[in-house]
């Protein structure tokens, strides 16, 4: 319990460094918002119930940004909420653009800010071809690695900045704020020659930079792994790698698995009952509207349906039930030879290799 | 148009199709006057009745006899009388002839009981005949005949000569005639006019049916007064100018296609053009004697000049090409006219022509021969009135419409000029932001400049001229159209705090919104749905509807069976998944179409399959507090309902009550997902900043007295054991010495009673 680096600190730093302090501060900000309520059913309960929400990760939904890109916690659960709440979007094979993601993020985050999705796809994309769409499960682990080590990506950057224009990098690095800075491509000529910086002077330096960060950066270990497959590289080339490293986000572990990614059995087998609910919700209103000789047919034929579905857990033979497994997909959907991607390295149009 | 009916207006029913007579000239037969005596008869009603009846029916049934001069009206009687008259006085001759005289020179008919003597002594003047005096002109003009009556005949008609239908093909040289004041030439094969010109006295010259190209040779005819040229082949009006004294001049069936030099007539009472190819009527100026004009069977398409005529009683314009009334529009200017037909024109066919006529021409009497009765010019006002106010009526919707088409105009620049405002802070912003050199801050800059003045300089050129005298500051359209609520400009949004009559408001069913911000309609929607409680129907174009979740803002209305979102000034619609989203943010209304597309059953489990956990997750996951200030106040009720409901299993609840309480979980659970507008929402995290600051304080005042007493207390915790040793080592001491230390206790006991 008293670990050497609890004794380096203060108390007051310790507390604020675990961002104990944060979520206290939350905590009380929240009570004084909703005080009436509150006061209703008890103030311990009130504390009870949000730091239960906080261990869960609910704690972020519909929160203001600056909450929710406070605490390394916070982003996790936020990132772990996108992926669950639109799981299915991805599983149904849409690819949606750039805007359409940032007005997912924003269901859940009115505030969240453009800029944060457009670095994320620019990870994706190139940067002539950000209308592009973008497949779910790409579009998320780059957002991960975005929105997650943002910071660090700052830092990075101007090093990079700093690499490419050769200038020591072990100067003192002040991340700025900007946030085009480090989008800038070598010049022409001498790109052709050698695109990129050599990996391991760009090791050394990440390394350092991790020492010395006072943000979240991803494990050095892993870092070093994805530097060391190469001799040059690029910063995109860098954070592509970042983001398709299952290292780094199981290390992050917010989300599963690339291959995992559109499985949720416990969130599936809920919405198969949404699902069931809002058909039977429909027939009845219909029926309702209707006169009941002319419906009768059809609605009868849906009304046995969630019947069924209460007592089975086992799949019901609805024509409009998905199937969980990706390899069915593949098959059933006309999306098919895209979703195949999904598994393996494509090339498309404007997407990074 | 049958000839009856005219019959029973002429009040003669004299069928005399033989009587080609239109004019009746008798001699007085008093010889020793010397004079042809042209008698006037003015008490002979039965005349006008009589020719107006032959000529109708010739006009009517053959449609030609066009020739004819029509004045049929008693009424217009007197004016022909008087001008008849006049010509009477002045010949110094006594015209024998019908009120209608003038009719006569269309026709150009005249007859007289001396013709057959005269066409003897016309025979006897021909070419073959009196040989004897061609000699005297031969050395000169050896063609010509030489005419020359006996003198018998002389004394008998001395100023008189009729040489009809003398196959002549040039005219004689008739000398010794100087005195003669009436020349007759019809029906000849005549193509010139010439050697006439010693007549000086010459009144009347008819030269009707002739082959004739070109009026020349008349300019010594200073006297004549009647010019009768009828069916011949003159193509123009020329060398009149000196028959100043003109009255009636005849040039119908010949190929004239202008009115020309005519202006110096200003005698001239009687113009007939009849059949000829004028394709208008002007050049009319001068005319100021001008009773009677016809133009029937021409082509003429408009008519001009004719309020220019003081004295124009009749004009005949039947059977051109007149269509509108405004080619004609002229005669309602004339003050004199009283006699028009138009028969045979389209415009005739009209339903609106003859109250049109009847309203613009109050000074007339007679229209298509038909006299005009009060009750005719009463229907015809009281038709004209009423036309008059759908003219306004259509007049004030077009105004109206121009109206809301300019404000319209208007609040769609002023709702670009927003955009563009917009747009350009967020390139300045992004600009600023982000200090890339690969984004070109000039072009930037200079697009959205460069845009500004062009767009407002051709709008403003292209309204400034139509917006005068309507106001340029209308900023907003509020219309109500049928069951459709238009609103155009974010200042139409305040026309939903009026006062709508329950009926208009009860009529609404479709509402739409045109450059406003979405935001703002949000605001207002609370009372669209008191306002009009039946709206079913909302239309949103150009709302700067961006993001999926504004549409969370219209589930608090009542009840929606349609949306429609116009892709222009929406980006949202350009998403793949917005109607899903709407679908399932807005499945307690079972909405029937959106964007015009029927919704299926597919469509809604779409919706719920893609946003389903969305909406369980919000509602199932949240912490308790956080629902309850989600939902807000109004939505507490239902949720308390939902909390209670929500331990229970599903089968455990009745059917029917399941179902009621499922609405209101699928309604709660959705609840969640709410809208606030932009400025809210800032406003509110302004709030919240507020609120941190205050709690950063708070929690760091406690924090740090907590760890201060944590660290007393540690302290305490690290000083104890010594501080403890130390105590009972004193202890251990002082009772060392057992029976010392009881004599001490012993003491202080004593001591302290």
């Amino acid at each position: 319990m008293l670990s050497p680096e609890r004794l380096a600190l203060t108390d007051y730093e310790y507390l604020a460094q675990r961002h104990v302090l944060t979520y206290m501060e939350d905590a009380v900000c929240q009570l004084l918002e909703n005080k009436e309520d509150i006061s209703q059913y008890g103030i311990a309960r009130f504390f009870t119930e949000y730091f239960n929400s906080v261990c869960q990760g609910t704690h972020i939904l519909f929160r203001e940004f600056s909450f929710i890109q406070a605490t390394p916690h916070n982003r996790a659960s936020f990132l772990r909420a996108f992926w669950r709440c639109f799981r299915t979007v991805g599983k149904n094979g849409d690819l949606l653009t750039m805007k359409e993601y940032h007005c997912l993020l924003q269901l859940l985050c009115p505030d969240f800010p453009l800029e944060l999705t457009q670095k994320a796809a620019r990870i994706v994309l190139m940067d002539d071809a950000m209308d592009c769409l973008m497949s779910f499960s790409d579009f998320l682990f780059a957002f991960q690695i975005q929105f997650y080590y943002s910071e660090f990506l700052e830092s990075v950057a101007a090093i990079y900045q700093d690499l490419l224009s050769g200038k020591n990098p072990n100067t003192v690095i002040v991340p700025t704020s900007s946030s085009g800075q480090h989008r800038q491509r070598p010049a022409l000529g001498e790109a052709s020659m050698l695109e990129g910086v050599e990996a391991s002077l760009f090791y050394q330096c990440l390394e350092n930079l991790c020492d010395r960060h006072k943000y979240s950066c991803p494990p050095p270990a892993l870092v070093k792994e994805v530097l060391s497959n190469v001799q040059r590289l690029t910063f995109y080339g860098f954070l592509v790698a970042l983001s398709k490293h299952h290292g780094i986000n199981q290390a992050l572990g917010a989300l599963p698995d690339k291959g995992d990614l559109m499985h949720d059995p416990a969130m599936d087998e809920e919405l198969e009952r949404l699902v069931v609910r809002s058909r039977l919700h429909r027939t009845s209103r219909q029926h309702r509207a209707q006169e009941p000789g002319t419906f009768g047919f059809h609605r009868r034929d849906k009304l046995e349906a969630p019947e069924r579905v209460p007592s089975a857990s086992a799949p019901t033979p609805s024509p409009y039930r998905w199937e969980p497994r990706e390899s069915c997909l593949v098959s059933a959907t006309p999306l098919g030879p895209y979703l195949l991607h999904e598994l393996h390295p494509r090339p498309q149009k404007g997407l990074k290799s | 148009m049958i000839p009856g009916k005219y019959r029973s207006v002429s009040g003669r029913a004299t069928n005399n199709v033989n009587c080609g007579l239109h004019l009746v000239i008798q001699t007085s037969s008093l010889p020793e006057k010397n004079k042809v005596e042209f008698k006037l008869h003015k008490e002979t009603p039965s005349f006008p009745g009589r020719l107006l009846q032959h000529d109708l029916e010739r006009n009517y049934s053959s449609r030609q006899g066009d020739g004819r001069v029509i004045s049929p009206s008693p009424r217009n009687k007197s004016s022909c009388i008087s001008s008849t008259t006049n010509v009477t006085e002045l010949c110094g001759l006594e015209m024998k002839t019908t009120t209608s005289s003038l009719s006569a020179f269309g026709d150009s008919s005249i007859q007289t009981p001396s013709k057959s003597r005269i066409r003897q002594g016309c025979h006897s003047a021909g070419p073959n005949v009196s040989g004897d005096h061609i000699n005297l002109v031969s050395s000169s003009m050896p063609s010509f005949p030489i005419l020359q009556r006996s003198s018998e005949e002389k004394i008998l008609y001395s100023d008189r000569l009729t040489l009809e239908r003398q196959k002549l093909t040039v005219c004689p040289i008739i000398d010794g005639e100087e005195h003669l004041r009436l020349l007759n030439f019809q029906h000849n094969f005549i193509t010139r006019i010439q050697n006439i010109s010693n007549l000086q006295r010459l009144i009347f010259l008819d030269l009707y049916d002739n082959q004739i190209e070109e009026i020349s040779g008349l300019s010594t005819l200073r006297s004549l007064r009647v010019l009768l040229l009828g069916k011949n082949r003159i193509k123009k009006i020329s060398n009149l100018e000196n028959l100043k004294s003109l009255d009636v001049l005849d040039l119908h069936g010949n190929q004239i296609s202008k009115i020309e030099n005519v202006s110096h007539l200003c005698d001239l009472r009687v113009l007939n053009l009849a059949r000829n190819l004028l394709s208008h009527v002007d050049n009319l100026n001068g005319l100021d004697s001008l009773t009677e004009l016809n133009l029937r069977h021409n082509q003429i398409t408009f008519v001009r000049d004719v309020d220019n005529l003081p004295c124009l009683q009749r004009l005949f314009l039947s059977f051109n090409n007149i269509s509108t009334f405004e080619s004609v529009c002229c005669l309602a200017d004339s003050t004199s006219l009283s006699d028009i037909t138009f028969d045979g024109n389209p415009i005739a066919q009209e339903s609106w022509y003859k109250h049109t006529i009847l309203q613009n021409m109050m000074q007339l009497r007679q229209l298509d021969m038909k006299r005009i009765t009060e009750e005719e010019r009463r229907m015809a006002s009281v038709i004209a009135k009423k036309e008059e106010e759908k003219k306004r009526e259509s007049q004030k919707q077009s105004l109206l419409k121009e109206k809301k088409r300019l404000t319209i105009n208007n609040v769609a620049r002023k709702w670009d000029l927003q955009q563009h405002r917009v747009t350009s802070i967020a390139a300045n912003q992004d600009r600023k932001d982000s200090d890339s050199p690969s984004q070109d801050p000039c072009q930037v800059d200079g697009s959205t400049i460069s845009a500004f003045p062009e767009e407002t300089g051709s709008l403003d050129s292209a309204l400034s001229n139509a917006l005068q005298g309507l106001s340029v500051t209308d900023t907003h359209l509020v219309e109500v159209d049928g069951d459709t609520l238009s609103l155009y400009g974010s200042g139409a949004l305040e026309s939903l705090d009026r006062n709508w009559s329950v009926q208009t408001a009860g009529m609404v069913t479709t509402v739409s919104f045109t450059f406003i911000e979405f935001d703002e309609i949000v605001q207002v929607l609370p009372k669209l749905k008191i306002k009009f409680p039946n709206s079913l129907h909302l239309k949103f174009k150009e709302t700067n509807l961006v993001m999926l979740q504004q549409f969370n803002a219209l589930a608090q209305l009542r009840r929606i069976d349609q949306l429609t979102i116009d892709p222009q000034g929406n980006p949202v619609v350009s998403f793949t998944l917005w109607k899903y989203y709407v679908l399932f943010r807005l499945s307690h209304f079972s909405m029937q179409k959106i964007n015009g597309t029927e919704v299926t059953q597919n469509d809604m489990i779409m919706a719920e399959r893609l946003f389903g956990i969305l909406a369980h997750v919000a509602s199932s996951e949240l912490p308790q507090y956080r629902l309850i200030s989600i939902l807000g106040d109004a939505r507490k009720k239902q949720f308390r309902y939902l909390l209670e409901t929500k331990g229970k299993k599903p089968g455990v609840v009745s059917e029917e009550n399941n179902d009621s309480k499922r609405l209101v979980g699928e309604n709660t659970n959705r609840a969640t997902l709410n809208y606030t507008t932009r400025d809210f929402y800032n406003e509110k995290l302004e709030e919240i900043k507020e609120k941190k600051k205050f709690c950063k304080m708070y929690i760091e005042d406690l924090v740090k007295e907590a760890t201060e007493i944590n660290m007393k207390n540690e302290a305490l915790q690290k000083l104890w054991p010594q501080m403890f040793i130390e105590l009972v080592r004193d202890a251990v001491i002082e009772i060392r010495n057992k029976s010392s230390y009881m004599k001490l206790c012993l003491q202080q006991i004593t001591d302290q009673k």
